[in-house]
């Protein structure tokens, strides 16, 4: 029993570097996924162009070379010059409450245009959608999302009915369909959830809810390509396009979703080395720490492994059965770290709230290196029982 | 011809100091025979017990067992050997502390890769034969040395081997346990088992059916057909003359 307490302290090593490894492993599939649903809502053939915020010495450039930031032009510049380009629409958030009668809902309020559904695939589930003649005339109506619809009008019909946007009234005249986001907390990535959306036309946007220094700006343009071979084409010229009207200025940033994967991994980079580092500092110490213990067992038990020579063990059988120990003590930490490691994962998600994600083959790298790890310290004790002259090992007491 | 040495030196280095433990051991033995080898402390008789049974190698000489000369077997082979064709009885019975009577037992089968079930059934078998059946599942420490020492024999015949060597396998007994362990011996050689005994009791020497008398790495004597013989008369007389020369 003692002997067993002292292989599970031994074995600590072994246990925290599989736990750190997992916890590694299950922030990395967690930022993946958060990449693809983030792919998934943007669409792979669209480029999304957002608006950035400059401070201090960038700010006061942009000002002298009077770049006022992502505006409406922007978006019919890019539609009228860049022929590989379907659809452009633009996005402007309205910092505006939104009440029913005394009813407030936590909405976002977005002002468009009637592309935005064919740009973002994401469909009108009932009435319509925002149409020309509502941009044109910049009329005052809206389409709710369907969380919206929920907290505002409960399972009445919204058609037809007002609800209050800031100082101005909006007729709502659609619901959005559902669109399904995965379930989790905020993430390496932002995604906020679109059925919380409220759309009105980006006329009546920029013309109620005036920002009188930056009367045309929005936070988002959604390009649609063509086709997806052309996207990264599209974008170096929407790049080339921007850097000139901007004038050089970076008050915007260009995204392309299908690169969004390889940005994650590599904002994730950092993280991994540390991680990558601790587990392997654990691995070698837990490591280090088992081949002492069984160094110890190899000469407690010398008399044994005479017994066993004498009895027909060959060196092999011998360095088999101190391998198999060293890989089961090895491999008994590895299951618990990953035990450990799912906790840890959960923990992470909970306090610093980073999708994590247990993938099956997460667990099994874990285990692996856990049982490697018992192979590698193993092999040197092993190998010395295995070649200890039988005859000694017999008069041994 | 079950056993043929011929020549035999075993050399042991240790750093500067070489220590000759034997210098030139010829004989052979017959299958069926019971033999004692009878000598001081040091004359080499357990360093030709570990050749004889194949766990370690002379110096030169060469030393054929059932046909095969064990010179150039590697560690497979020469153990593969080892497991089939002999049994060890030891002084000190060595049997593995951990494990039970008859996980005991089952050893020499698991290096026969013999399958978990027939295994047990044949220890248990073994256990019966030499009486102890009822304290399979006890361990090693929870018996008497001549317990221990049944399990030890059960031990060394469950491969059914040609060869029994049993090193001083009453050094550690009473008189009476002795005794007993003695007859058991005596039944596996009436059997049909090849007996090889070490033994510094002249009375156990009695025993067997021939001795050979042992010094300094050599052979003094070896005396065939010893049944009812004056083995202590013919004992003395041996050392005598070799004092003389
Ligand atoms: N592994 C070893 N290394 C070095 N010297 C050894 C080794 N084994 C035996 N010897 C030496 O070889 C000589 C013969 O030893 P051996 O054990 O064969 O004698 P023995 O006849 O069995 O003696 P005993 O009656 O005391 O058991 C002794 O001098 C012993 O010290
Ligand atoms: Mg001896």
């Amino acid at each position: 029993m003692a002997h067993k307490m002292r292989s599970l302290l031994t074995t600590l090593g072994v246990i925290f570097g599989v736990a750190a490894v997992i916890a590694m492993l299950s922030i990395g599939e967690g930022a993946k996924r958060d990449a693809l649903e983030q792919i998934r809502l943007l669409g792979t053939n669209n480029i999304r162009i957002n608006a950035v915020k400059l401070t201090g010495d960038k700010a006061r450039e942009a000002e002298s070379k009077y770049s006022d930031g992502l505006s409406y032009k922007d978006g019919l510049l890019i539609r009228s010059n860049v022929p590989s380009v379907r659809a452009v629409t633009p996005i402007r958030f309205v910092d505006a409450p939104v009440m029913k009668g005394n009813k407030e809902s936590a909405a976002r309020v977005i002002g468009t245009d009637h592309l935005y559904t064919e740009v973002t695939n994401f469909s009108v589930d009932d009435g319509r959608f925002i149409t020309p003649l509502d941009i044109s005339e910049a009329k005052r109506v809206c389409v709710i999302g369907s969380k919206v619809k929920r907290e505002l009008f409960g399972f009445r019909s919204p058609i037809g009915h007002r609800i209050r946007i800031g100082e101005e009234w909006f007729r709502v005249v659609g619901v959005m369909e559902t669109k399904r986001l995965r379930e989790g907390k905020a993430s390496i990535i932002k995604i906020r959830d679109i059925n919380r959306d409220i759309y009105i036309p980006i006329t009546t946007a920029l013309k109620r809810f005036r920002d009188e220094e930056k009367p045309f700006f929005v936070n988002e343009i959604a390009v649609q390509v063509k086709s997806a071979e052309l996207v990264e084409p599209t974008a170096r010229i929407i790049r080339r396009l921007l850097k000139r009207t901007h004038r050089e200025v970076q008050d915007y940033e260009i995204i392309i979703p299908a690169e969004l994967l390889a940005q994650s991994r590599r904002t994730q980079r950092v993280f991994n080395i540390v991680m990558g580092s601790i587990a392997a500092i654990s691995l070698l110490v837990g490591g280090i720490g088992i081949m002492n213990i069984m160094l110890a067992s190899v000469t407690e038990r010398t008399k044994e492994i005479g017994i066993r020579r004498a009895l027909g063990a060959t060196e092999q059988d011998i360095l088999g059965q101190f391998l198999n120990e060293t890989v089961l003590i090895s491999a008994t930490g590895g299951i618990i770290g990953i035990v450990l490691g799912v906790v840890m994962a959960k923990v992470i998600n909970i306090f610093a709230g980073w999708e994590t994600v247990i993938a099956l083959y997460s667990v099994l790298v874990s285990f692996g290196i856990s049982a490697m790890v018992g192979i590698i310290f193993g092999i040197y004790p092993a190998r010395k029982a295995a070649q200890m002259d039988p005859i000694a090992a017999l008069r041994f007491e | 011809m079950l056993i043929e040495a011929i020549d035999l030196h075993r050399i042991y280095r240790m750093g500067e100091n070489e220590v000759h433990a034997l210098r030139g051991v010829s004989f052979s033995i017959e299958r069926g025979e019971f033999v004692s080898i009878i000598g001081p402390s040091g004359s080499g008789k357990s360093t030709l017990m570990h050749i004889m049974g194949c766990l370690d190698r002379p110096t030169s000489g060469s030393y054929i067992l059932d046909g095969t000369p064990i010179e150039g077997l590697d560690d497979k082979r020469l153990s593969r050997l080892r497991n089939r064709k002999v049994g060890f009885v030891f002084q000190s019975f060595n049997l593995i502390q951990q494990l039970n009577v008859v996980e005991n037992v089952e050893v020499p089968l698991v290096y026969m890769e013999m399958d978990r079930h027939e295994r047990r059934e044949r220890a248990l078998q073994m256990l019966e034969a030499v009486g102890l059946g009822h304290r399979s599942q006890h361990k090693p420490n929870e018996l008497s040395g001549g317990e221990n020492q049944r399990v030890a024999i059960a031990r060394a015949l469950v491969t059914d081997p040609d060869l029994i060597l049993a090193d001083e396998p009453t050094g550690n007994l009473d008189t009476k346990t002795g005794q007993e362990i003695m007859e058991l011996l005596k039944r596996l050689h009436e059997q049909g088992k090849t007996l090889i005994m070490v033994t510094h009791d002249l009375e156990k020497a009695k025993w067997s059916s021939r001795f050979i008398h042992m010094k300094d790495g050599k052979i003094l004597h070896d005396f065939r057909d010893t049944d009812g013989a004056d083995i202590v008369g013919m004992f003395y007389e041996s050392t005598a003359e070799q004092e003389a020369q």
